[in-house]
């Protein structure tokens, strides 16, 4: 089980702010992709504007993921 | 924050407020901001950018605040406070802690029109009528 939270514009195109993904096995972020846009395809149009952080920190797409960790799904960030 | 930074071994110290700005468009105007953070990691990013300017330049203290949740329209929303011996560094440091807040700090803002919403910076929004952001 991977649990999935979602921040911003990809909160709104997810149509939740969270959500958990059957994961049995070890995969980049970059094979989990296909999974997250399977399960909600309003992310697919803002994949190019898309960050990611797996447990907190930010991750690229060849960083592995395993069951137990928490994926972040950040849209271009907007502070100050 | 101020007073928390002043030290006998200081003889600067830089303030830096960022505020609200709202723009008018097509009649409708922004009601107020709203952010949200990925907050853990935003925490962290914050103490980042601390350790980042300590390592950097010759400043003693820094001391950093975003808000989250509504802001008004001219509202502070984040704060920067640094201490340093000289204002050189104080002034540079401060510069450059907004800047990576920008960055790298999980924080996002939408306008709140009285239409609609806007994420500023996602091209996302609610609005009734498609237009620039």
């Amino acid at each position: 089980m991977v649990k999935i939270l979602l921040f911003g514009a990809a909160a709104d195109a997810a149509g939740t702010r969270e959500f958990e993904l059957q994961l049995s096995d070890v995969r980049t972020l970059g094979n989990l992709w296909p999974l997250l846009e399977d399960r909600h395809p309003g992310l697919s149009p803002m994949r190019d504007t898309l960050a990611f952080a797996v447990n907190g920190e930010y991750a690229r797409m060849d960083d592995r993921v395993s069951p137990g960790d928490e994926v972040a799904v950040l849209p271009p960030v907007s502070g100050g | 924050m101020i007073s928390a930074a002043q030290r006998p071994d200081c003889g600067a110290i830089s303030t830096f407020i960022g505020t609200t700005r709202v723009d008018e468009s097509s009649g409708a105007s922004v009601e107020y901001l709203e952010y949200e953070a990925y907050r853990p990691m935003a925490d962290r990013k914050l103490e980042e950018i601390g350790a980042e300017i300590i390592e950097r330049w010759e400043v003693r203290h820094v001391s950093i605040i975003h808000r989250i949740g509504r802001v008004d329209p001219g509202g502070a929303s984040v704060a920067i406070v640094v201490a340093s011996p000289r204002r050189g560094p104080a002034f540079e440091a401060s510069r450059y802690a907004i800047e990576r807040i920008k960055e790298i700090v999980p924080i996002w803002k939408r306008e709140v029109w009285s239409d609609g919403y806007v994420w500023v910076g996602s091209q996302v929004d609610t609005r009734p009528l498609s237009h620039e952001v």
